[in-house]
């Protein structure tokens, strides 16, 4: 089942999520879900989201698409946002969705992997997607989208006031965060349920806190199992370098637990 | 001092900028060369007579292995030359009196800004966490137990959380070790899984300092040791803060 995932991700044009939607269960990489239609959205989805088939669900859970402008965004990052839903229009790019937790069908799926977690209903009523767990504009406000053609993900980020490091800028777990979630997101949407096993970052200049940055994560390589994956963190003009990362990512085998 | 600081940046090597941008760089003080003592700089980071909340205290939501583990150090903090650090909402409040050099200095810091790894503040949900510092050994034991809001993997820690608790003792260690400030590098080595609400103990140790860098590594375990979450090696660059009053 896995692998039919896999492959259907595989075709241009076909950008779906796995069943329900979530992310792969990536150690150190979380991804934003990438969800096909599933319960209804408070937001409408804008014009180059991505949607698989609608499926049926219990409506009790709505499922917010976080990854649409709201009111804590600035301006650089409205922008941003605005130029890469341009980029979606002739289909080579697809936002991708994005999601607090994770939906009943998405774990039934990770528990082959998984068999000794924690049961569902405790899940539901608590967990929440680190880096959606903080409220509007205080933490990590972030959009991604993707280029099946080049097998890019990009990911525009604000990092709001709960972040802080070094007083004034981003603190260097947050900025791993979200490289972990952008790099993790590629090797996702490239292979299906994939872990993080690496991560090296090169961090070259503080971000300061409340900017935007653009992190764009390239797969160089798949070798069997293993994802290469790299990325760097810029600003908005380009003209700033502030991270630099590789990554390593494995691929999950549906026969062997992790636990 | 300009000229100066050019010489330190062919030093930094490593650091490749993009031309026209300015680099920052630490300030050279001859007189003292990174020589505020671990002493000095501990008892200043640990405000013994504060109103602010210290976080790095046991509550409700700890573990049993959490507990035990810090009663365990708190006993080693009355003989064995462990300190244990209070961890305040801001890194402002740790370094009252203190400034980033200038150029790096924000001018508006918000007082309602927040350290990441305090960034929930639900008993429990979040990071629970307590770092204890080895002044003369150089190292830090941090007790580690993440809430179901840093859920990667469904009943499992986010990774990227554990890298940002990681990059935090690093952090704390290499300030009180030798004035490090940001962060250079993170080599991470992911083995296992950390189930969401268990103890995890970091490990860490200042391998060297070299080039006004401070080398360290990491481990994370389970309490018997029996697991090994993740290895990591950090860098940190020192970088002397300046007492406010100075211009």
């Amino acid at each position: 089942m896995l692998r039919s995932c896999a492959s259907r991700l595989r075709k241009p044009g076909a950008l779906r999520g796995p069943l329900g939607g979530t992310p792969p269960p990536a150690r150190g990489s979380r991804p934003p879900p990438v969800s096909p239609g599933a319960g209804r959205r408070e937001r409408a989805a804008g014009p180059g989201c991505v949607w698989g088939e609608p499926r049926s669900f219990s409506s009790e859970v709505i499922y917010v698409d976080h990854s649409l402008p709201n009111s804590s965004w600035s301006k650089d990052m409205r922008l941003l946002f605005d130029q890469f839903m341009k980029k979606t229009e002739d289909g080579s790019w697809k936002r991708l969705p994005s999601y607090k937790s994770v939906s009943p069908q998405r774990i039934e799926e990770l528990k082959t992997f998984f068999p000794d977690a924690k049961p569902i209903k405790e899940h539901m009523s608590q967990a929440q997607l680190f880096p959606r767990s903080l409220e509007e504009g205080l933490g990590f406000e972030y959009a991604m989208f993707h280029n099946h053609v080049e097998n890019r993900t990009v990911c525009i980020f604000q990092g709001g006031p709960y972040l802080q490091g070094v007083p004034g800028f981003l603190h260097g777990g947050a900025i791993a965060t979200m490289i972990d979630s952008t790099v993790g997101m590629c090797a996702f949407i490239a292979e299906g349920i994939v872990m993080t096993a690496n991560l090296n970052i090169s961090f070259r200049r503080p971000i300061p806190l409340c900017s935007v940055v653009v992190i764009n994560s390239q797969l160089d390589k798949v070798e069997g199992r293993k994802l290469f994956v790299s990325c760097n963190v810029q600003s908005v003009d380009e003209k700033t370098l502030y991270s630099e990362a590789t990554s390593l990512f494995v691929k999950l085998d549906p026969k062997k637990s992790l636990t | 001092m300009i000229r100066r600081c050019f010489q330190v940046a062919g030093r930094l090597g490593q650091h490749r900028v993009l031309p026209a941008v300015p680099q920052v760089l630490p300030r050279l003080n001859p007189t003292s060369a990174f020589g505020s003592s671990t002493d000095a700089l501990v008892s200043r980071f640990c405000l013994k007579k504060t109103d602010l909340k210290d976080y790095a205290l046991p509550n409700a939501s700890w573990c049993p292995d959490m507990l035990t583990l810090y009663q365990e150090f708190l006993e080693k903090t009355k003989t064995d030359g462990w300190i244990k650090l209070p961890s305040f909402k801001s890194n402002r409040d740790h370094i009252q009196g203190l400034k980033l050099p200038f150029g790096l200095a924000v001018a508006s810091d918000k007082s309602d800004w927040r350290i990441f790894t305090r960034c929930i503040q639900v008993e429990g949900q979040g990071y629970e966490y307590v770092i204890f510092f080895h002044p003369s050994k150089k190292k830090s034991i941090c007790l580690f137990q993440p809430g179901p809001y840093l859920e990667g993997a469904p009943g499992f820690a986010h990774g990227g959380s554990l890298a940002a608790m990681m990059d935090e003792t690093f952090s704390k260690t290499a300030y009180l070790a030798g004035e490090g400030l940001f962060t250079v590098s993170l080599n991470i080595r992911f083995k296992n899984l950390i189930p969401v609400g268990s103890l995890a103990v970091l490990k860490v140790d200042v391998e060297k300092v070299e080039d006004q860098k401070l080398y360290m590594s990491c481990i994370a375990q389970s309490r018997d040791q029996q697991t090994v979450y993740a290895k990591c090696s950090g860098v940190f660059l020192q970088l002397q803060l300046e007492e406010e009053s100075s211009q």
